[in-house]
């Protein structure tokens, strides 16, 4: 049987809802033991296809099966031999890192003792705070348990959608490092990623787009074919950012838009933030790297006055962040990691929701709304409901958003996680827009590429500071060839143990 | 560890680390039983009583100081006028006004009306304490099962019927809920384990709750508020058995319509507690009712296990005089059961 | 600032898919049907007879049972214990024993109440000591509707208060005339429709905020609204002002239907009432958003507020009289909202009261709501 080479076969099949057609007659078919890409924009209709494919959906027409079984009528086989971690996996939050992992262990009829190889690379990495709550861990580490859980068994059929949004570039190369390994044990495994890096390691990838299936080939002729979505050029900033060598010639005390001295956020016994000092200049665009659980966020959280200090000072746009944080909040705009607009309120109900709360004026609002809208080329779905949008537009929107008021430093913490080239490209050009007009814009970001786009950059490991200065001071410093090399370079010497 | 048990054992858990949950839970049960068993009576006691004394006799005065004596009534003032006596009560001041006639031991009675029983029963105290004399009653009067009308008596086994629904199926449905929110019903699904077995170790962990929950009622009603036991306690267990069965089911049902936590927890408010608490018979009899809400009382699984309990805990009889109920809930336990199992989605909308 | 965190709270309300209905349906649908419900009139008692006289006098008597709009005739039962039995199945509520010489005056009839409910087994038998006792030939001329001998502590009565007089100087006496005030008919819905008033307010104003803020914390909006410059009185005053507008509509409706559907209308003036829920409102909104500002998840907030709410309700006189309590027990009324507000309504809607007749009542609620959204705004941290 010729079949008995494909693990899963897809025929012709189509998925609606309501009006809106995910899947559009989608055919495919993937061998044993290859590693297959999902790929494609937001809303391709990659999920949905990851649910019919684990029985988990029905499709209207068509039919699928997996390692030879069919998904409607064999249900119970389907399941008994695939593995799968949705897209928005979550863990039993009020459950430590190890009972998480134990429950799914023993979910799948193993143990984690027996599972530990193969998720050895990965959850090594969050050991240590194995008796912490999963609620309590930060989102990159929340993704690397979800990924353990998904992984401590070994099915025959393994489906990833989109496993590494929010991990950080180290993790992600030993993740795809421990698919290869699986791959060698004879495990199909189906993943979607909006990550380049992470396509071309995998053997074909199927390139959807709006339901439909554009193209199936090896990475490197998808990459080609398609280079205008997947390649996009560098994004162009309309105008010249401020340079490092300009502002320090005229460098002054008031040209720093964030300064901060020996910074310490202490949860308990666990320093998240252990000692920072740096300084960002205003008009800076300044990327703010690190590992997960670096202490990004909680950087982030003391500077937006969202937390206190331990100890140590800092002032954001001339306020001090121990005491005055309510004018800091009057200064400066956020997008937090999670998503920060109200689903349930149109595009235009926020923008002037939070507009108002800034204190602008109506006129003023109405007026800058609809320049807004037109240049992010919204103008349509000005009354359409947040919740309907597209996850890239979404980000785009909520960028604007925190802007609108035109604050003097923005923070963007990981804006672009999750979105496919094209959008982030975009996105990148708001972000230079923004900067042009002087502000300051800091921002997080687990893209090695986005890194390059900044005017300096920090790297954060173990809640320390280990390297400040332009890309390529770094580069430079640390000799390593581009911005990927310097951060795993930094990040495998994290060795914090608390 | 089987996956059963692992399951069993995450479950216990979440309920365990919810502390202040965990609190409510096992709090209420008390105060409420305090409350019912001590607070809330409808005993005639500190009626604030205004006497008119502008028409006072001997007789009527002595009158006065018997009901003045009483643990009933407590004098509160005396006003020249019926009128003035009447802006009291109007102003929450008084509940009752007593106005002598001018001849002999004749009074007029005034009652605050607003709480009807209440006011009969006011009234025909002030009546019994001023003329003195209790009627020689042709009659014999016999309060069977609650001679000292204790409203613990019948409030601890409507107090049962609420309250384990309320963590049966409340808490069942909305931790079922949280999963499918939260995303990680679609991997329970999806792992080998069977849908089925999903649902049962949920269920267990709330059943062992339950029970727990129903022991210390009862041993609260028995040993504090002094409620009796007076029938077999294998039948009171039993019965309960069924009637947490049951709430399980209505959970597993409640929890296959709502998508949401929100909907699940207004869904359980409203079709669970407001009926339970309005139409079971806990508060307000049945009996009273017009006939259309005696119909939806009828179908009402609270009220069978309520009276089911009246009748095994506090009158003690043998479970052939709870049959009725007992098959009734039998019955609904496994049409609900069938139902939500037969419903229960093992994919994604 | 607060005219846009306004209309995105009345647009979030607007949208969401079941809330505005629950809004509108919900005290409609109460105030239809609970009314009904909550009614302890005791009425529609299953009687069963035990004829040992089998007389045309006792016949009489049974027919007067019959005819009673209280009981109902469950038919006659041959012995005691059989009577005793149908009690145990809930066939019969009480059993009448009618003595074998009954027809020539001589023995008690008993009467045998199931009491489990206390309230219903002792009014049921005081109606039917009526009855027995309005007998032609037994009976004086007792027109008390509840023959003392048959009020709960019968022997309490008799034994405490009444052995140190001289009884026979009072028995000559004739009976008092009572006037019921206010509530002529003895309507129960007179008594209970202002406590729906209450329980419709702190329903809807209780649990609909705290749902709002967990909501908001679990969706992960509130760190957004965290860094903004919102003062913190802003936020949650936004958060308030939609509850009591929904007080003001469930009031407006409960007077609404009050008049058309029970004709029951205000007998004091109407502000007072709309006051009072404000009041109500206040406390029980800020109640919810304190309790939500210490809740992580929905579940638990709902419980804790749950808790609260059953509470205070029981402990607020809405269905048995507060001076009936225990000291313990009164002592709580004194901070317990609902009982000013039950106190201060019924005084007006009931018994016509003014503003002087129920000003410490407004006095004691505003306090305690105040201090509630104080609390509120404190307990809502921006910086952690």
């Amino acid at each position: 049987m010729a079949d008995a080479m494909n693990a899963i076969e897809v025929n012709h099949v189509s998925k609606s809802y309501g009006k809106v057609r995910a899947l559009d007659d989608v055919s495919f078919a993937v061998r044993r033991g290859e590693v297959f890409g999902l790929i494609g924009p937001d809303g391709a209709g990659k999920t949905s296809m990851f649910r019919i494919l684990c029985s988990l959906l029905l499709p209207d027409a068509g039919t699928a099966s997996v390692d030879g079984f069919d998904v409607v009528r064999e249900m119970k086989q389907v399941r008994r031999r695939v593995g799968y971690m949705p897209g928005k996996f979550s863990l039993y939050q009020d459950l430590t890192v190890e009972e998480n992992l134990q429950f799914f262990a023993t979910l799948f009829g193993t143990t984690v003792e027996a599972g530990y190889d193969s998720i050895r690379a990965i959850y090594s990495h969050i050991e240590r705070f194995k008796d912490r709550r999963a609620g309590a861990l930060s989102g990159g580490m929340k993704q690397k348990l979800a990924l353990s859980c998904a992984l401590v068994h070994q099915p025959s059929v393994l489906f990833l959608d989109e496993p590494t949004t929010g991990v950080d570039p180290v993790s992600r190369k030993e993740l795809w490092e421990m698919l290869g390994t699986l791959r060698e044990r004879g495990i199909t495994i189906i993943a979607s990623t909006p990550y380049l890096d992470e396509v071309r390691r995998c053997d074909r990838v199927a390139f959807l787009h709006e339901g439909k299936v554009q193209g199936i080939d090896t990475p490197e002729n998808i990459l080609k074919q398609f280079a205008e979505v997947f390649n996009p050029a560098r994004p162009i900033s309309s105008a010249p950012s401020v340079s490092y060598v300009a502002t320090e010639s005229q460098h002054t005390e008031q040209e720093n838009a964030i300064e901060v001295k020996h910074l310490v956020k202490a949860f308990g016994s666990f320093r998240a933030v252990d000692d920072i000092s740096f300084e960002v200049r205003r008009g800076e665009i300044f990327g703010f790297l690190g590992a997960n659980g670096a202490g990004k966020t909680t950087a982030m959280h003391v500077l937006t006055g969202l937390n206190q200090p331990t100890s140590g000072t800092g002032t954001v746009a001339g306020f001090d962040i121990r005491t005055e944080y309510e004018q800091i909040k009057r200064h400066i705009g956020y997008m937090s990691q999670r998503f920060s607009l109200y689903e349930d309120l149109t595009v235009a109900e926020n923008i002037r929701l939070f507009a108002g709360i800034y204190g602008m004026k109506d006129s003023d609002i109405k007026q800058k709304t609809d320049e807004v809208l037109q240049r992010l080329k919204f103008e349509d779905h000005k009354n359409d409901l947040v919740r309907s949008l597209p996850l890239g537009w979404k980000q785009k929107l909520a960028f604007s958003v925190s802007i609108f008021h035109e604050p003097a430093i923005v923070f963007l913490d990981e804006p672009t996680g999750g979105v496919d080239p094209a959008t982030r490209r975009q996105f990148w050009e708001l972000i230079y827009e923004a900067a042009a007009r002087g502000i300051t814009v800091f921002v997080t970001t687990h893209y090695m590429d986005e890194a390059e786009y900044c005017d300096r950059i920090s790297i954060m490991v173990d809640g320390k500071i280990k390297a400040i200065g332009t890309p390529d001071e770094l580069k430079q410093q640390f000799q390593q060839p581009d911005m990927d090399h310097v951060f795993t370079h930094l990040a495998r010497q994290a060795t914090r143990t608390s | 560890m089987s996956p059963f048990f692992s399951f069993i054992l995450k479950e216990a858990r979440h309920i365990l680390r919810d502390r202040r949950t965990m609190l409510i839970l096992f709090g209420m049960p008390v105060v409420l039983m305090l409350i019912f068993g001590f607070a809330i009576t409808n005993d005639v006691k500190n009626v604030r009583t205004v006497v008119v004394t502008s028409r006072m006799s001997p007789q009527t005065q002595a009158a006065m100081t018997r009901l003045a004596t009483s643990e009933y009534f407590t004098i509160v003032a005396t006003v020249p006028t019926p009128e003035e006596a009447e802006r009291l009560i109007r102003n929450q001041k008084a509940d009752i006004s007593l106005t002598p006639y001018p001849k002999g031991n004749q009074w007029h009675i005034t009652v605050d009306g607003a709480d009807p029983n209440m006011a009969q029963q006011w009234s025909t105290y002030a009546q019994a304490i001023l003329t003195g004399s209790p009627a020689a009653a042709p009659v014999s009067i016999k309060l069977l099962y609650n001679p000292q009308m204790r409203s613990a008596y019948n409030f601890v086994p409507a107090i049962m019927g609420m309250l384990l629904m309320l963590i049966c199926a409340m808490m069942t449905s909305i931790s079922i809920v949280r999963e499918k929110e939260r995303g990680t019903m679609e991997v329970l699904l999806v792992s080998p384990v069977r849908p089925l077995m999903v649902i049962v170790a949920k269920a267990i962990p709330y059943l062992v709750l339950a029970f727990f929950i129903l022991i210390v009622i009862l041993l609260m009603g028995h040993y504090v508020l002094g409620v009796p036991l007076a029938g077999s306690l294998v039948w009171i267990v039993l019965v309960s058995v069924i009637y947490i069965l049951l709430a399980l089911s209505l959970g597993l049902l409640i929890s296959n319509i709502a998508q949401t936590q929100l909907v699940a927890l207004l869904l359980s408010a409203m079709v669970l507690l407001m009926p339970v608490v309005m139409l079971s018979g806990m508060l307000f009899p049945i009996e009273s009712m017009p006939r259309i809400l005696q119909w939806i009382a009828a179908v009402i699984p609270p009220r069978y296990y309520i009276q089911a309990m009246r009748k095994l805990m506090i009158m003690g009889v043998g479970i052939n005089e709870v049959l009725n109920e007992v098959l009734i809930l039998s019955a609904m336990t496994a049409v609900l059961l069938t139902v939500a199992l037969a419903k229960f989605k093992v994919r994604l909308e | 600032m607060l005219k846009y965190l306004l209309q995105k709270e009345f647009l979030q309300i607007r949208r969401n898919a079941f809330l505005p209905r629950l809004i509108f349906l919900f005290p409609i649908v109460m105030m239809c049907v609970i009314p009904w419900v909550m009614n302890q009139e005791v009425k529609n008692i299953r009687v069963c007879v035990v004829d040992n006289d089998r007389s045309v006098r006792s016949q009489q008597l049974v027919h007067r049972i019959e005819a009673s709009r209280y009981f109902i005739f469950t038919g006659q039962q041959p012995t005691y214990a059989d009577a005793l039995h149908t009690i145990e199945t809930s066939e019969a509520d009480i059993a009448l024993v009618i003595p074998p010489d009954y027809s020539k005056g001589h023995g008690q009839v008993l009467i045998a109440a199931n009491a489990v409910n206390g309230t219903k087994g002792s009014i049921g038998s005081s109606y039917l000591s009526q009855i027995v006792g309005a007998s032609p030939s037994t009976a004086p001329s007792t027109t008390i509707p509840a023959g003392p001998s048959t009020a709960p502590s019968t022997a309490a009565l008799s034994t405490s208060s009444l052995s140190t007089q001289n009884v026979s100087s009072a028995a000559i006496l004739s009976q008092p005339s009572t006037l019921t005030l206010y509530n002529p008919h003895q309507d129960y819905k007179v008594f209970m429709i202002p406590a729906l008033f209450a329980i419709l307010t702190m329903l809807m104003c209780g649990f609909l905020p705290t749902l709002n803020i967990v909501g908001e914390k679990e969706a992960g909006t509130i760190e957004q609204m965290n860094v903004t410059p919102v003062p913190k009185w802003a936020f949650i005053l936004a958060k308030l002002i939609p509850y009591w507008l929904i007080a003001l509509f469930i009031i407006t409706a409960c007077l609404v239907l009050s008049w058309a559907v029970y004709g029951i209308t205000c007998q004091g003036p109407l502000g007072l009432v709309y006051l009072l829920a404000m009041l109500l409102a206040l406390f029980f909104s800020s109640l919810g958003l304190v309790i939500s500002n210490y809740s992580d998840t929905m579940q638990q907030a709902i419980f804790v507020m749950w808790f609260f709410v059953v509470c205070l309700m029981l402990l607020s006189g809405l269905f048995t009289p507060t001076r009936s309590m225990p000291d313990w027990a009164y002592l709580t009324t004194y901070v317990n909202p609902m009982h000013y507000f039950i106190d201060a309504i019924r005084t007006v809607f009931v018994r016509g009261g003014g503003f002087e007749a129920i000003a410490h009542q407004v006095l004691a609620l505003a306090l305690i709501g105040l201090t509630m959204a104080t609390w509120a705004v404190a307990s809502y941290r921006k910086n952690s």
